[in-house]
């Protein structure tokens, strides 16, 4: 079940990335916490247009992976190669930049500012960037009436179903219109029925193009909107499984 | 009770950072209280307890011995009214001539008394002994105690006496003491008595006391009474002046603590509050939860009122110096403050922050454990969010317009930060334009440019110097063809009686060139014409004069009404300032104390020097510091810095705070913020903005109740009238600096935790939950 609406403000960036090439490189990847060894030669590549989803148990380092490949944490050692740039090579700036031009992030908990209307809640990704505040609202409400939210777009967060805020999370994640759209646990905090709408979404979003990659402890998830499927267990790729392709 | 004990300790070592914020407040606030009671204390005190303790009298009274009896005066002592009497001692005046032990010359009242102590004004020995025998006197010396001793003055037509020690005496009795057998020698012309009243607390209750103590005496016999009110309004006159001063700075500490430390603690207990729900979740009952709260606050608070108390109490010592510098306090004394003062703090201090954290924690054990877990995340009050909205719709850069929409979030806790940061642009505003002011008046009496050379003219009763040969017309002659002299003012100062009043009074006279710039006067006119003088505010309101009344002076025998014509900035109490043409007619016989020489730019001053002296062995040329800085001007500028300084950081310290607890709650916030492309230098900018805008307002109100409080202070300082340009102290310039000052302490405050969010790991903070 797919949603009705045409996904068309969403287009993916075309431009620098072309179906098939890597988006995602990771080698070696290791990252200690103290004696906690998170994530321990950990090798993954994505290419342009796949949608994967990483499982594996809980403290296993999938949230970590995530972290390290959105440039919000740096590895121990090993590359971590996004979008063909090297995100070791890049200071804190450089990073903030970086993220804002080409990942969009989706979290379990929303994380949506609880002040803003949910229009500006999305406005704001792109207001950051310098874009003026009646450019980045028009695209903001374009895009919640794309994800059909868009009676929405005045509502505080507080006042807004769980499946709701998800949505206009996503929305936020796709201002900028990211290379990779990385998703940690996007359904954990949702009844069924919202986890379903958004899952429909999340597989819409990959039909036109976008790259995913989704942590989940949900197979069905995984099993719904990935192509392939892989499986981390003590900081490392244990398994990895093409799945068929989303319908 | 050892599980709240468990609690607050682990609290405290969670929140190492905040505890030590609280406890910095609290030391700094403390310190600031501590001086300001300390000051406080003393400019109510210092006479009333050193003339207490002298048991000072209430009216000194002198007699006619010509028109009354000992044994006339001696039965006063028994009437109704009287509480406590002494005397009656045998009194004269002796003329001194020259410079005696610095003094100027001129007539003082001398009295005979077998001993410093007794009923009523014990004075104080200072340095020495009585004087005993014959041919000793004991010199009066409030100020400076421990001159030479064992020296000799030569009163006029009189043998030397020997001056074997020095007292204070509250009530002013005399200048001078000598043993009652040699007050035959001096010829006495009047008998003095000593009362305490049983009804004294005004003028006249002192009046109708002294009617009802010497009814019955010969008419005229009383010649003269000084009553105690005078000299407290005299003595007081130099600490009243910086009264409203002081009084000001003391309160806007004791406001800007109290404000600072209810915030500190209320928000501390506000931001614990889902720590308060995971305390009630594990079963801590509301009373529990309550003294965890002000356990985990009275440990800083109790240790910064400690710290703030002792630094307080040592800083006090030095700071009353600077602040009475200026200032003559007699036997009184500033240079142990009041102890009260920092052992008030020590218990004030815990009860004020246990007080402030009581409110809101007892709302936080009131609270249910989900509704505190909760607590923050509920939308909240309207306007707060139609600013915001405004704000996203702005053109203003989204960190910026992100950071301005922040204060609104938390309504009370910005009202409490601004306001301390109002007061703490007030105390920047105020101390500055007392500056101002200050130096303006302090300046204003001299020229802008040139070196001063003073010329004093040796004096024969000085062992050390000798009189100039050449006459007065010779000297201001030569002094005139020196290359480099520009200007030249000569001066004669003396001690002269006014009629109707006791104490005698220096007259001051300038002649030569450029001599009205040494009247300094701000009000009324420069006594240009014969027979005019000007005199100070504290002159006036001591002698119950106005400008326009007329006086009398009296030297030698000579009368001369004069008229007040003006005021001068800040007269001396005692001090009439006056032109030559005066002094010729008060006295023919007079002489020329000194020479204020201005020399031209340039001049070689050492080499000027050598020329005086080469004119005539007994001149004594120095030369002057080109400085208008008087000692009260020292003072006041100096704890006017040293206050304005101290609520300056402790208002910065209170918005560290505020930022700090607010980078904390919005952990989460900045880490998304973060994870969607904002960068370090943004979520500075955010941070910054998030009280720059503050600042700006705080100065906006506090730079005008400043500039009122400068106003009313300046207007009522009774010992100096300030010209209006004095006053009007306020440029361009200054009030630009002064708004920044607002920004500046905002910014200084958030500066740290800003920093902290900006390198705030986003992957963490994205984890806490
Ligand atoms: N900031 C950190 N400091 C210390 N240890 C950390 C930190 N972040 C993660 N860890 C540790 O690294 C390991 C991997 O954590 P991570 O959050 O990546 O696991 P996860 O696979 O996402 O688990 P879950 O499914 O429960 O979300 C865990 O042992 C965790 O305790
Ligand atoms: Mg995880």
């Amino acid at each position: 079940m797919t949603t009705d609406h045409k996904l068309t403000t969403v287009s993916p960036p075309g431009a620098t990335t072309s179906r098939g090439d890597a988006v995602v490189r990771l080698a070696g990847v290791q990252k200690e916490y103290g004696d906690t060894k998170a994530l321990d030669g950990l090798e993954l590549e994505i290419r342009a247009g796949e949608a994967v989803a990483v499982m594996g148990p809980s403290g296993c380092g999938k949230s970590t992976m995530l972290n390290l490949v959105a440039g919000l944490d740096r590895a121990t050692a090993g590359t971590v190669e996004v979008h063909g740039q090297d995100l070791g090579a890049l200071d804190e700036t450089a990073l903030a930049l970086f993220r804002r031009r080409h990942i969009g992030m989706i979290f379990q908990f929303f994380n949506l500012i609880d002040d803003l209307p949910a229009l500006d809640n999305v406005a704001l990704a792109a207001q950051l960037t310098g874009v003026s505040a009646r450019q980045a609202r028009r695209r903001a409400l374009e895009l919640l009436d794309e994800l059909g939210v868009a009676d929405r777009k005045d509502a505080y967060p507080a006042v807004l179903s769980g499946g709701q805020r998800q949505r206009i999370a996503v929305a936020r994640a796709l201002m900028n219109r990211p290379a990779l759209l990385l998703a940690d646990e996007p359904t954990g905090a949702l009844d069924s029925r919202s986890g379903e709408q958004v899952m429909d979404l999340l597989i819409d979003l990959n039909q036109i193009g976008q790259t995913l990659l989704i942590v989940t402890h949900d197979p069905q998830l995984a099993h719904r909107c990935a192509s392939r499927l892989v499986e981390v267990a003590d900081g490392r790729v244990a398994r990895e499984t093409m799945l068929e392709t989303p319908k | 009770m050892s599980a709240v004990w468990r609690a607050s300790r682990g609290a405290v070592r969670r929140r190492k950072l905040q505890t030590t914020v609280i406890g910095l407040v609290v030391f700094g606030c403390t310190v600031t209280v501590v001086l300001a009671l300390s000051v406080l204390a003393v400019t109510t005190a210092p006479f009333d307890d050193a003339f207490g303790k002298q048991r000072g009298a209430h009216v000194v009274a002198s007699f006619d011995a010509a028109t009354t009896t000992p044994a006339q005066l001696a039965d006063t002592a028994h009437r109704p009214g009287v509480r406590a009497a002494a005397g009656p001692f045998a009194e004269t005046t002796l003329e001194m001539p020259g410079d005696w032990l610095g003094y100027a010359p001129g007539s003082i009242t001398v009295v005979g008394r077998a001993d410093p102590g007794g009923p009523v004004d014990q004075v104080t020995l200072r340095a020495g002994r009585w004087a005993t025998a014959p041919g000793e006197i004991v010199i009066e010396s409030n100020d400076f105690p421990g001159r030479d001793l064992n020296v000799k003055i030569t009163p006029k037509g009189l043998p030397p006496l020997t001056v074997v020690g020095y007292a204070a005496s509250m009530s002013q009795s005399a200048r001078g003491w000598v043993a009652p057998e040699e007050m035959a020698a001096l010829h006495p012309t009047a008998y003095q008595m000593l009362y305490r009243f049983s009804s004294a607390g005004t003028d006249q209750q002192l009046h109708a006391s002294l009617a009802t103590a010497t009814a019955g005496l010969p008419d005229g016999a009383l010649t003269s009474a000084q009553t105690y009110l005078t000299l407290k309004q005299q003595f007081s006159a130099g600490a009243d002046s910086f009264l409203p001063l002081l009084t000001a700075f003391g309160v806007l500490g004791l406001v800007i603590a109290v404000l600072l430390v209810g915030n500190v603690v209320s928000s501390a207990v506000v931001a614990g509050f889902r720590h308060i729900g995971v305390l009630k979740a594990i079963g801590f009952t509301p009373r529990q939860v309550v003294a965890v709260y002000l356990g985990m606050l009275l440990v800083p608070a109790l240790v910064g009122a400690v710290l703030g108390s002792l630094v307080g109490a040592v800083l006090a010592v030095p700071f009353m110096k600077v602040a009475f510098g200026g200032i003559s306090t007699g036997t009184a004394d500033v240079s142990h403050p009041a102890l009260w003062a920092p052992l008030s703090c020590v218990v004030g201090m815990p009860v004020l922050v246990a007080l402030a954290a009581l409110v809101p924690a007892l709302r936080a054990g009131r609270l249910s454990a989900t509704r505190a877990i909760t607590a923050g995340s509920a939308p909240r009050a309207g306007r707060g969010l139609r600013v915001q909205r405004a704000l996203s719709g702005s053109r203003l850069p989204r960190a910026v317009s992100l950071g301005l929409g922040q204060p609104f979030a938390r309504p009370a806790r910005t009202a409490l930060t601004m306001a301390a940061i109002v007061l703490g642009v007030t105390a920047v505003t105020l101390a500055t334009g007392l500056s101002s002011t200050i130096i303006a008046a302090g300046t204003s009496g001299s020229p802008p440019v040139g070196t001063g050379v003073e010329v004093d003219l040796g004096q024969a009763a000085d062992h050390n110097q000798q009189e100039p040969k050449l006459s007065p017309a010779e000297i201001e002659a030569r002094l005139r063809a020196l290359p480099g002299t520009e200007l030249l003012t000569r001066r004669y100062l003396t001690l002269v009686g006014m009629t109707g009043y006791s104490q005698s009074v220096y007259a001051d006279f300038y002649g030569g060139d450029d001599w009205q710039r040494e009247a300094r006067v701000t009000v009324g006119r420069p006594p240009t014409g014969p027979d005019e003088v000007v005199a100070g505010p504290a002159f006036l309101a001591q002698h119950g004069l106005h400008l326009g009344d007329r006086i009398t002076l009296e030297l030698a025998g000579r009368r001369l009404p004069v008229a007040i014509v003006g005021e001068p900035l800040e007269g001396n109490a005692g001090v009439v300032t006056s032109n030559w043409q005066t002094a010729l007619d008060l006295a023919p016989q007079h002489r020329v104390n000194s020479y204020e020489v201005r020399i031209a730019s340039g001049t070689d001053s050492a080499a000027y020097v050598k020329a005086v002296r080469a004119i005539d062995p007994g001149l004594y040329p120095s030369v002057q510091e080109p400085s208008g800085a008087t000692a009260p001007t020292v003072s006041v500028i100096g704890f006017t810095t040293v206050f304005s300084i101290l609520l300056g950081s402790v208002a910065a310290l209170g918005v560290f705070n505020t930022v700090l607890l607010n980078v904390r709650e919005r952990r989460r916030e900045l880490g998304m913020l973060k994870s969607i492309g904002m960068t370090p230098r943004q979520v500075t900018a955010m941070t910054v903005t998030s009280v720059a805008g503050l600042g700006l307002a705080s100065a906006v109100i506090g730079v005008p109740f400043g500039i009122l409080v400068h106003r009313v202070i300046v207007e009522h300082i009774p010992i100096m009238v300030f010209s209006e340009s004095m006053k009007d102290v306020w440029h361009a310039p200054e009030l630009i600096g002064l708004a920044l000052a607002g920004v500046g302490i905002a910014v200084l405050g958030a500066l740290v935790p800003a920093r902290g969010a900006a390198r705030l790991p986003i992957a963490e903070a994205l984890r806490t939950e």
